[in-house]
């Protein structure tokens, strides 16, 4: 296939944290508001004169001096993050904006604050309390953390407008941006997909990564562009698979897969596309803020929510990924010292395959996977395992 | 000069039981025997169904070397604090035994038994019970206590299978063990079978919310998680940890028939306040220069009782008032708690299950007298006794610091902080600082520990474990650690040489 016409352009971007379109919105006069997880309302941080920007440490080479301050038994995201913010990669954002949902990030943010790392008059870091599951009780508290630990901060430290029209005007562009992100990715369900997984998730990576006013355009012409794209006549991959599992902001290691022969269809992890990329619904008869907040407790999809209910759709999801995006595989993976996802890989991969019969693999990996020759010889025998699957699944037709 | 290394044969048992002099190895040779005696009973209790379990569960085999876990943590002790020392132990013995029965009277595999069974609600064990104690014609099992909490610090042995079978599952190695091995036991169907509900719960880490995943597919029961807020300092939170106490209380009501009996549910927490009242004399002697009771006796007798007794067994209030009595009269004789006392220490961290008595070995060995550790320093709220509202407050509030999650949750002023205040609180010198290297709450704060730790003069010894593994770092590597610190930091000699190297991999 031909390259898309961005694609060097996104790449790019997502080299620095801190890239060309960060520092022009800064020079815009924006605030530049960091968060670290699915759990912070990314269209709240979007009001007004705010941009988001989902941290990521890309390029991360050494992390000894983050190792010295949290162990070389934690996350390598959250050392890399907190090995970036020593480094002083974060000093342009305007304010940290967390939740206390995994306690690993918890403590690298609190490394961030103890340590003084972002030296700025008005900057602030907030630890917004998210319940362990959703019901009634559970979405007023969310709600009132929001209010509290975010919109009121924003609006007390930097006059940010938090009212109901700034809201809704927000989550008009974050519908627009999911528009887009939804549309180029429902190519991938095509028998010969016109974009392959490695694009995609640059393309949804760029959706977190950057002030989305200044993307949106080129997204839109990358969409244009998807439309008329045309495919090679053989097939680039001998298995198309769901992604599923932790933070993975690393395109390379989507490249890996699709070396080893496998094309990512569906991308079920954080930073991915499901869920974030969702549109808002929002009716004119509920709270506005309470409406957006319980979008985002009903649809995570983080192992961390305890529910019966919530366990079994995380199931179901994969299931209805794998069968909506023609895929022959799951992959589960983890990065390392990950505790929720050290579980859920293994028992979810466990029934996902007992329960609904779908083949899985079950990895975990380091934070900046590229150079793992293990990770790639894995995936080559788990593509062979499924075009095996499918020689004598044939055969089985035939004699029938 | 002691040599109470020198007991140690590099197997199972010890040589000979310690000599303490006439009197006090009468006492304890006496206490042994009652130990014995409080086992027996408890067989004779349901004499079938128990055998039937100790031949059923692999983890009952573990009970039988009660005597030897009991004699490990009395090492050394003379006069008061053996004395103290015993009647904690003795305590927690005679309710985990009752504990063992009910679960065993109760257990599907050995008979019918469903009127007992739908009378019991199972409970995750990282999770005080106080909440039982409104539900008087009601069985709380906190059902993972029995087959691993217990038994991990019994038997260091005893927990390698169930890691052994969930790692052979596919979990990785690097979660905490504690989750690990409860979900283990699942995985090789070593829990009784019975309960009418199980309450699962998000306390106190990330590794036991994600374990419940695997509980609560074990056991197959309607499954009400009880979720309280991390950030339970900031009081906005107090209105939605009320609501799920209040909420778990109705899925219990509702799956049982029951009503919720705030008669004895206030009966119950008027003895929670007398006993905590007797606990914080136990700190406050401890802050004096004559402490009375240190090392694993406060922690875990603390710990029992506060998780798992709750205040509902009345006997735990008779033996706090004749501890507190022996102890008030050791600190007025000015009564030495050890040989020697050079360092007043705290242990920080969740201590290793399979060397629970790791401070009575610190304390014979370097004279290093753990004065308070963090596992103790748990809520210590008084419960409102007539308003309902408000003693749910206080009920939200007890479980959210309850042991480990008081201080690894909620923010780091919790641990960090706090630290610093309970080193100036009881005049220390020392903090064994543990380091479960699974345990990435505690983990995230390490260079921090360590910088401020170094500003304030305070001796900081890491000492790695994991927790319920002795694979990884062993009891002698563990002891390595602080005896490296004190010969070569601080040059001392040891109180007992005969303790600094010595084999006891294979012991119980």
């Amino acid at each position: 296939m031909k390259d898309l016409k961005h694609l060097y352009y996104f790449e790019q971007l997502l080299e620095d944290a801190n890239n060309q379109l960060v520092r022009q919105g800064k020079e815009e006069g924006k605030l530049a508001l960091g968060y670290t997880c699915f759990h912070m309302p990314e269209v709240l941080l979007n009001l007004d004169n705010c941009f988001s920007l989902r941290l990521r440490a890309p390029k991360t080479g050494s992390m000894d001096i983050a190792t010295y301050y949290m162990s070389n038994y934690t996350c390598e995201f959250c050392r890399a993050i907190l090995e970036r913010s020593i480094e002083g990669g974060f000093n342009f954002l305007d304010a940290l904006l967390a939740v206390d949902a995994c306690a690993q990030m918890n403590r690298c943010v609190e490394n961030v604050e103890i340590q003084n790392l972002i030296d700025k008059e008005k900057f602030f870091v907030s630890h917004v309390d998210v319940p362990y599951k959703v019901d009634d009780s559970a979405i007023t508290h969310y709600v009132q953390q929001i209010k509290l630990k975010v919109m009121d901060k924003l609006s007390e430290n930097y006059g940010v407008d938090i009212s109901d029209k700034s809201i809704r005007k927000a989550v008009e562009e974050h519908n627009a941006l999911c528009r887009i992100i939804t549309e180029i990715g429902n190519y991938r369900k095509e028998d010969n997909p016109r974009i392959t997984g490695y694009e995609f998730h640059i393309l949804t990576l760029i959706s977190y990564a950057c002030p989305r006013y200044l993307v949106m355009e080129k997204l839109t012409e990358t969409l244009e562009e998807l439309k008329t794209r045309e495919c090679d006549d053989k097939k680039q991959f001998r298995a198309k698979v769901v992604m599923v599992g932790s933070e993975m902001d690393d395109p390379e290691f989507t490249k890996i897969i699709e070396e080893s022969g496998a094309l990512v269809v569906a991308d079920r992890y954080c930073f991915g596309s499901f869920p974030g990329r969702e549109e808002i619904i929002l009716n004119d008869t509920e709270d506005v803020l309470m409406q957006v907040c319980r979008q985002y407790l009903v649809d995570s999809l983080c192992p961390r929510y305890m529910s019966t209910e919530k366990i079994d759709e995380r199931r179901a999801n994969v299931d209805y990924l794998f069968r909506e995006f023609n895929a022959d595989g799951v992959i589960y993976e983890q990065i390392k010292f990950c505790d929720y996802w050290g579980y859920e890989r293994v028992l979810s991969g466990y029934v996902v395959n007992k329960d609904y019969g779908h083949p899985i693999l079950s990895i975990d990996r380091p934070y900046m996977a590229k150079a793992s020759g293990q990770l790639r010889t894995r995936i080559q025998a788990f593509v062979e395992s499924l075009e095996i699957k499918k020689i004598n699944k044939a055969k089985e037709g035939k004699k029938k | 000069m002691s040599k109470l290394g020198k007991l140690y044969t590099g197997k199972q048992y010890i040589k000979r039981r310690e000599w303490r002099g006439f009197r006090d190895t009468m006492y304890d040779f006496y206490r042994w025997l009652v130990t014995w005696k409080d086992l027996i009973k408890f067989v004779f209790s349901s004499p079938l169904r128990i055998t039937r379990g100790i031949f059923t569960y692999r983890w009952m085999g573990s009970y039988l070397t009660t005597t030897a876990f009991i004699d490990r943590h009395s090492m050394g002790l003379r006069g008061t604090a053996l004395r103290i020392n015993h009647l904690h132990f003795n305590m927690m013995i005679k309710n985990t035994t009752q504990l063992i029965a009910n679960q065993f009277k109760a257990d599907k595999r050995f008979g019918k038994s469903t009127k007992l069974s739908d009378k019991i609600v199972l409970f995750d064990e990282m999770m005080p019970m106080h909440l039982m104690a409104g539900f008087p014609n009601l069985f709380g099992v906190p059902i993972q206590v029995a087959p691993v909490f217990q038994c991990s610090v019994i038997d260091q042995q005893s927990m390698i299978q169930y890691l052994d079978a969930v790692e052979n599952f596919g979990l990785p190695s690097d979660v905490c063990p504690l989750p690990a091995c409860e979900a283990g036991a699942g995985i090789l169907d070593d829990y009784p079978q019975i309960g009418c509900c199980y309450v699962s719960s998000s306390m106190p880490c990330d590794g036991s919310v994600m374990a419940s995943a695997f509980q609560s597919r074990y056991f197959d029961l309607p499954t009400f998680p009880l979720t309280l807020p991390v950030r339970y300092l900031d009081m906005e939170t107090e209105a939605y940890a009320v609501q799920n106490m209040k909420d778990c209380i109705a899925f219990i009501e509702k799956h049982t028939g029951e009503t919720y009996d705030w008669d004895a549910y206030f009966t119950a927490m008027k003895q929670y306040n007398k006993e905590t009242e007797f606990e914080m004399q136990k700190w406050e002697i401890n802050k004096t220069e004559y402490p009375q009771i240190t090392g694993a006796s406060l922690a875990l007798y603390r710990m029992y009782s506060f998780l798992v007794a709750a205040s509902m067994d009345k006997r735990f209030l008779k033996v706090q008032e004749k501890v507190n009595k022996l102890m008030m009269k050791g600190y007025e004789k000015k009564e030495k708690c050890s040989k020697e006392m050079r360092h007043r220490a705290v242990v920080w961290a969740p201590p290793a299950h399979y060397y629970s008595n790791f401070s009575t070995w610190a304390e014979n060995c370097w004279g290093i007298n753990v004065l308070i550790d963090m596992e103790s320093l748990v809520a210590t709220k008084f419960f409102n006794t007539e308003d309902k509202e408000e003693t749910l407050k206080d009920l939200a509030h007890t479980y959210e610091r309850m042991t480990m999650r008081r201080h690894t949750n909620g923010g780091f002023v919790n641990v960090l902080d706090e630290l610093w205040n309970v080193c100036k609180e009881f005049n220390c010198d020392m903090v064994i600082m543990y380091v479960g290297i699974s345990c990435k709450t505690m983990a995230g704060l390490t260079g921090l520990f360590e910088e401020q730790a170094r500003d304030r003069g305070i001796h900081l010894i890491w000492v790695d474990h994991d927790l319920m593994d002795p694979r990884t770092v062993s009891r002698k590597e563990m002891r390595g650690f602080v005896n490296r610190y004190m010969t070569t930091v601080l040059r001392e000699e040891p109180v007992d040489e005969s303790l600094v190297d010595f084999n006891d991999e294979k012991t119980w």
